[in-house]
């Protein structure tokens, strides 16, 4: 078993994202965001942030992403942030189209905006869901009749506080998650080949914005961590030159290496994050190696110190504690 | 049936032949019908298992990579490697490449306006001048009408080099003695100390001192989608970049340093990335591109190799991890003390980060009020480590939690109770003294302890753990044997 903790966005510096988000006039949203979509599934996630927000669905929102000549600022697809900072940032540009909703809706209600929220695809007055309007209909309103189209842009930027230099002492990070994570592994004692069977996974993410997703990212970190536990390493020469650079000689996990993955999501809520939403991405894969290495102390009773715990490192410590194990001998 | 067959359906039902449209014609079936599942329909959005934006497009095989992407005119570059760690450039001979019928361009490190970048230091050369750092700087780089031109032309460079002693060791480094990488600077380029409560009487009050060392290795990030790059000069002298990079606007900030023109000449795209991990935070062949598209007036293309991938894009930092802690004999901790030694290769890249982040997380989620940690990272003449999912943490875990074990071990105590014990709180105070929230440490072991079935997997296997692992004891292996424990 092994449990951990890791941080959400930069060390103590600036990562701010912007984001834009308008409505048009049949009640459908796009999202303008400068992060990159890597594979993760951050769009959906973006979409899903800002669909929230005004009530409507995830197919309701297209996201433009990743052009600098159209989409603002963002620090972009690193440190597990995308989710809590693009995702603070899409969700407060989405708010303020929200609020303009209101703002044309109310008189048409006879309310004060502050009366209103956004509910299935609905501008609906609080406590009496009978008095409420097609968001569509809102939207149309406010261009055609009004004249101001819903738009709004916002930026996040995680609050920290610098390290003091001798100590370092202060507040690095917006926010943590946290996760356990533990393998069963099999020990061929005869070849030291480990291999890994089943691996239990309990993330927190804060709340899952897409539980599909997040299970993608874990299963996804966990093949990461094999690769790193036991077999992946970039090997040099006494030159200094590397010895394995294809994927003949440097050793990946494929899928028959993939051991059975159970996920399971914590329930938590941070209240920093959109609608109480951390991250997942990184963390994924940083108690898998030590995990299975821990199974593998357990299994054959040998500690690896350096990875990866190949077959090679794995056989010779099974020997050598043998071999240090006091001999019995029968009578 | 009297439906019209679809594309699919033809593909299927027809003979294969090599030159039959089957291997051309798109999967998809026409007209195009989509069907919207039920998820990405639902409201409240937050909560729902919709599927991707992009899921059917590449399911379909209709997402277009960089590699898909092709404009008129378009040259296709190569960049050459050193191919040693260390040496002097004496000089470069680029005229046998350049008269090569097909070459449109070549560039060498002299042509680049500004021939540094970094997120932190700036140490990095986009191209080598003068000096190699290590085995995969690129040295001189070619664009021609075909990739197969480029690749020829790289090999009539004639580059003459003075070989030099690489440092390969991080412990050599470390040393005084050891000539510097980078010299004048220091191999020692960045450290970070946390310190925390007094740590000598936290030993002092412990039962039981123990200490271990660990080390991983160096990997690549191998996404499926190497590093690839398209750029285009235009008339107005604005270049527009096509860019596999997960970082587009500072990306955009280092091309314009690096081309010395303002940033608003400049138009960064990125496609949907096959993968990043990391490894895609920097620039890497952009501005060379862009050069190579100034020269040469046409779009540039340049897709890395499997082995451009390892030796020319950044890796995860090796780490040497000291770990001495001090515990009562009821397995709580009184003091930590750590020494992380990071082999940063050649350049600092994300070093900065990772040495940061590796230092706060070494003492792992636990409440320890005695704790030193310091952490230096120093350069090697080796692949340069930077930026890879956990950024340290994985390394940091693997020791911590190693550890973590050995003193349950020692102790005799079950592996889990000894992480309850010392496990973060709300509102526990961490390394850097913030107050933290929302943390669920415990709940997370707890649950991944009942679901993996932690505690009816049979307890007292020899060397005192309880875990699953110990299921083994019943268990016979692939090869049939029954594994010893």
């Amino acid at each position: 078993m092994a449990c951990m903790w890791y941080p959400i966005g930069f060390t103590v510096a600036a990562n701010p994202s912007s984001a834009v988000v308008k409505m048009d006039e049949d009640g459908t949203a796009t999202l303008l965001t400068g992060t990159v979509e890597t594979g993760q599934g951050s769009l959906t996630i973006l979409a899903q942030i800002v669909a929230q927000e005004l009530g409507i669905a995830t197919d309701d929102v297209v996201v433009v992403s990743a052009d600098t000549d159209a989409t603002p600022m963002d620090t972009g697809a690193i440190a597990s942030r995308t989710t809590y900072v693009t995702g603070n940032a899409a969700r407060m540009a989405a708010e303020k189209v929200k609020l303009m909703l209101f703002d044309v809706a109310a008189p048409m209600l006879g309310v004060k905006p502050h009366q209103l929220e956004a509910k299935d695809h609905k501008i609906v007055v609080k406590g009496y869901p009978q008095r409420n309007m097609h968001i569509a209909d809102v939207a149309n309103h406010a261009r055609v009749v009004t004249g101001e189209p819903p738009i709004g842009s916002a930026s996040f930027n995680p609050a920290t506080v610098a390290l003091d230099p001798e100590t370092g002492q202060g507040k690095p990070f917006g926010t943590y998650v946290y996760a356990t994570q533990i393998a069963e592994v099999d020990v061929d004692d005869e070849t030291g080949e480990v291999e890994v069977i089943r691996m239990v996974a309990s993330h927190d993410c804060g709340t899952p914005i897409n539980p599909m997703l997040v299970e993608g990212q874990v299963e996804g970190g966990i093949s990461m961590g094999v690769g790193f536990a036991l077999q992946e390493e970039i090997l040099f020469n006494a030159q200094g030159v590397q010895i394995n650079p294809n994927l003949t000689n440097y050793i990946m996990p494929t899928s028959l290496d993939m051991p059975e993955i159970e996920v399971d999501i914590v329930d938590n809520y941070d209240p920093t994050g959109p609608f109480g939403a951390k991250g997942v991405g990184e963390p994924t894969l940083v108690p898998t190696a030590a995990a299975i290495l821990n199974a593998i102390y357990n299994a054959v009773g040998v500690r690896i110190t350096s990875l990866p715990a190949t077959a090679e490192k794995v056989f010779n410590a099974i020997q050598a504690k043998r071999e240090a194990e006091p001999k019995q001998i029968t009578a | 049936m009297d439906k019209k067959p679809t594309v699919a359906e033809k593909t299927v039902v027809q003979e294969p032949s090599i030159l039959h449209e089957s291997v051309i014609a798109p999967l998809v079936s026409y007209p195009i019908e989509v069907v919207v599942p039920k998820a990405r329909q639902q409201t409240p959005a937050v909560g729902q298992r919709a599927t991707r934006l992009d899921g059917r497009l590449h399911g379909l095989g209709q997402t277009g990579y960089i590699d898909d992407i092709t404009f008129p005119g378009m040259l296709y570059a190569k960049i050459k490697r050193a191919g040693v760690a260390s040496a002097r450039i004496r000089s470069i001979d680029t005229s046998e490449a350049e008269a090569m019928p097909g070459v449109m361009a070549v560039v060498t490190g002299k042509d680049v306006p500004c021939n540094s970048f970094g997120p932190s230091l700036k140490d990095q050369p986009v191209l080598a001048y003068e000096r190699v750092f290590h085995a995969g700087d690129g040295v001189a780089a070619v664009a021609a009408v075909t990739e197969q031109i480029a690749a020829e032309a790289l090999e009539k460079i004639k580059i003459d080099y003075e070989v030099l002693t690489p440092v390969l060791d991080p412990l050599e480094s470390l040393k005084l003695e050891t000539p510097g990488v980078h010299a004048p600077s220091a191999n020692i380029y960045q450290s970070k100390v946390i310190k925390k409560g007094d740590i000598e009487k936290g030993f002092a009050a412990s039962d039981h001192i123990v200490e271990g060392t660990f080390r991983t290795q160096m990997v690549e990030h191998v996404p499926l989608e190497p590093h690839a790059t398209i750029a285009m000069w235009d008339a107005n002298g604005r270049v527009t970049i096509h860019s596999t990079l997960g970082r587009i606007t500072l990306g955009r900030a280092d091309v314009a340093r690096t081309l010395a023109i303002p940033i608003s000449r400049i138009r960064i795209v990125a496609t949907i990335v096959g993968g990043n991990f990391g490894g895609k935070n920097e620039i890497t062949t952009e501005p060379v591109l862009a050069l190579l598209s100034k020269k040469s007036g046409r779009p540039v293309k340049s897709v890395f190799t499997r082995p451009d991938e390892f030796i020319a894009s950044t890796t995860r930092h090796p780490l040497i991890m000291d770990y001495k802690t001090g515990v009562t004999k009821d397995g709580r901790i009184q003091a930590r003390k750590i020494r992380l030694i990071l082999d940063g290769g050649a350049y600092c890249s994300w070093s900065e980060t990772t040495l940061g982040k590796a230092c706060i997380l070494s003492a792992g989620p636990y409440n320890i009020d005695n704790l030193y940690a310091e952490a230096h990272v120093v350069y090697t003449n080796k692949t340069m480590t930077g930026a890879m999912r956990g950024f340290g943490a994985p390394q940091v875990c693997f020791a911590y939690e190693s550890h973590m074990d050995d003193i349950a071990h020692l102790l005799k105590m079950d592996p889990l109770d000894i992480r309850l014990i010392n496990a973060f709180n709300e509102g526990s105070l961490s390394p850097t003294g913030q107050t933290l929230q929302s943390v669920v440490v415990k709940e997370s072991l707890l649950r991944a302890a009942e679901r993996f079935g932690w505690h009816s997997n049979g307890k007292g296997s020899t060397n005192g753990g309880t875990n699953g692992g110990a299921k083994l004891l019943e268990k016979e292996n692939v090869n049939g044997n029954t594994v010893r424990v």
